[in-house]
């Protein structure tokens, strides 16, 4: 049911141009299948049953509606762009996995927000539920609902178009989708603030967002190096918390890894789209995916091979310079050439308001046998720390020293 | 859809007064480009465009809630200090209005939506 959401909001949005109208109707034939299927039995044509008791909900909702509101602004579709006629080629039915791509390029749109695009993303071509939406951002539901409810009225008041732009500029706006999608994924899998550590199932929906998209445009590069990198971040997901606690890398039980996304990254990364010139962002999904690839093809912790993992590192910050990167690759120094070389490596490195800087630093002076110096910087790294797990942590290998 | 096109900063270019005469003479060529370019398009037409005099020429004028006219000298706002012209268009969504826009020199550029109002 869930993977017509998009396709059924989609249909539902080229009919009627109300962006308004759709997700609540759509929502409600949902809710009343809900009650009745388990009951009546599944209907033969599901999906065609929900178009129609939703369809049934848009025409109630347009009869009752005053005069003032009908003269609202619709949302603007391709239909606009060309002269009549053009329209009756789309409406066979067969360019319903285009109808798809306009909905997801019209909520991962530039001139949006990429939070609220990745919000709306989730909610009107997953259909994921506001609720959880607003868990994945960490903010509450009602805050949640009227971010999206704004971002909807500034599409229709802004003129973005539920429309495939030029090819020219396809390749620019798929890029925009990979980052909405990584924003996404990202949210769930390191939220930085709040109890869970890890909102795996979260960061699972962002990756079925990846996926319906990479299903319109299989050999995009950007969304093809993106899977790949976000497939090996949640294969860890299991190994990532024991107990409620956080659990590093180098002591994870590989066993609980999800191989076989990690086997389906490998199979990404070998792709040849990936072979020839891509733009930066895929570069640096690519590469950042390959760095995780180290780690995740490396039978024990100690196999690791940290040289290669400092190689790409060095790559990764040519083609997209950060101090999380910069962290990283100080680490990655760390483990290949001892905690001194870690230490020069770190030499000026800040991240405003992040804790994770201060960690490093005191785990590589601990190693190294400093220590008091290593305590003042777990300190630091106590008090800039807003995870509740994370901190605990911290804490422990304090106590530790 | 109709659009007012606000180019209200330089931008990645140049200020005007400092280009040289070849790069204005190059910046005019895009701007007839732009022209050309709308023209072409189907669904889209230039209703009106010009160029501004410096922004110290500007002039504000608000109204008071008991009807008193204050005029002030200058642009209204920070976004509009720099504002060297304004296109309107006809144009049907943001993707087309931004796809043309590309042709123009690299200024910062707002792009409003207008209201149909009838008088």
């Amino acid at each position: 049911m869930r993977q017509e959401w998009g396709r059924l909001v989609a249909l539902l949005l080229s009919q009627f141009r109300r962006l308004d109208l759709v997700e609540d109707a759509l929502g409600d034939a949902v809710e009343v299948a809900s009650r009745t299927w388990p009951v009546d039995g599944t209907p033969d044509n599901p999906a065609g049953w929900l178009m129609t008791a939703a369809k049934r909900r848009v025409l109630d909702r347009l009869r009752t509606e005053g005069v003032a509101q009908r003269k609202l602004p619709l949302l603007l579709t391709d239909a606009e762009r060309q002269q009549e006629g053009a329209r009756t080629m789309a409406d066979g039915g067969s360019l319903v996995e285009d109808d798809v791509l306009r909905l997801v390029l019209m909520c991962a749109h530039p001139a949006l927000a990429l939070e609220a695009a990745a919000a709306l993303s989730l909610r009107l071509v997953l259909g994921v539920p506001t609720a959880d939406v607003a868990r994945l951002f960490l903010v509450p539901e009602p805050t949640m609902a009227a971010r999206i409810t704004r971002a909807k009225k500034r599409i229709v008041g802004a003129g973005i178009p539920f429309a495939v732009p030029d090819a020219a500029v396809l390749p620019e706006r798929l890029d925009v989708v990979a980052q909405v999608s990584y924003l996404a994924f990202t949210a769930g899998y390191a939220p930085g603030t709040g109890p869970d550590l890890l909102r795996a199932d979260l960061s699972g929906e962002a990756i079925r967002l990846v996926r319906v998209v990479l299903g319109l445009r299989p050999d995009e590069p950007a969304l093809v190096a993106l899977l790949a990198l976000v497939l090996l971040q949640h294969s860890r997901r299991d190994a990532r918390v024991r107990d409620g606690r956080l659990v590093l890398l180098a002591d994870q039980d590989r066993g609980r890894w999800h191989h076989d996304e990690v086997a389906e990254a490998m199979r990404l990364l070998r792709s040849p789209v990936l072979a020839g010139p891509v733009t930066p962002l895929t570069a640096s999904y690519a590469l950042q995916a390959r760095i995780a690839a180290e780690h995740a093809t490396a039978p024990t912790a100690e196999d690791t091979r940290w040289d290669r993992v400092v190689g790409l590192y060095d790559l990764l910050l040519q083609v997209s310079p950060s101090p999380s990167a910069r962290l990283a690759r100080a680490v990655a120094v760390a483990e290949d050439r001892g905690p001194a070389a870690g230490l020069a490596a770190l030499e000026g490195l800040e991240i405003p308001s992040n804790h994770r800087p201060a960690a490093v630093r005191a785990e590589l002076l601990a190693r190294s046998g400093d220590t008091d110096a290593a305590r003042a910087s777990y300190d630091q790294a106590i008090a800039a720390c807003g995870n509740d797990v994370e901190r605990e942590f911290l804490l422990a290998r304090r106590a530790d020293l | 859809m109709k659009y007012l096109v606000l180019l209200v900063g330089d931008g990645a270019e140049k200020a005007w007064p400092d280009q040289s005469e070849s790069e204005q003479a190059a910046a005019m060529a895009r701007f007839g480009e732009f022209a050309a370019a709308c023209a072409a398009r189907d669904g889209v037409e230039l209703l009106a465009g010009e160029a501004l005099t410096e922004p110290g020429d500007a002039t504000v004028m608000r109204t008071s809630s008991s009807g008193e006219v204050l005029l002030t000298d200058g642009p209204y706002a920070e976004v509009i200090e720099g504002m060297g012209g304004f296109y309107l268009l006809e144009a049907p969504d943001l993707d087309v209005v931004v796809e043309l826009l590309r042709i123009l020199p690299r200024y910062d550029i707002q792009i409003h939506p207008t209201v149909d109002v009838a008088l």
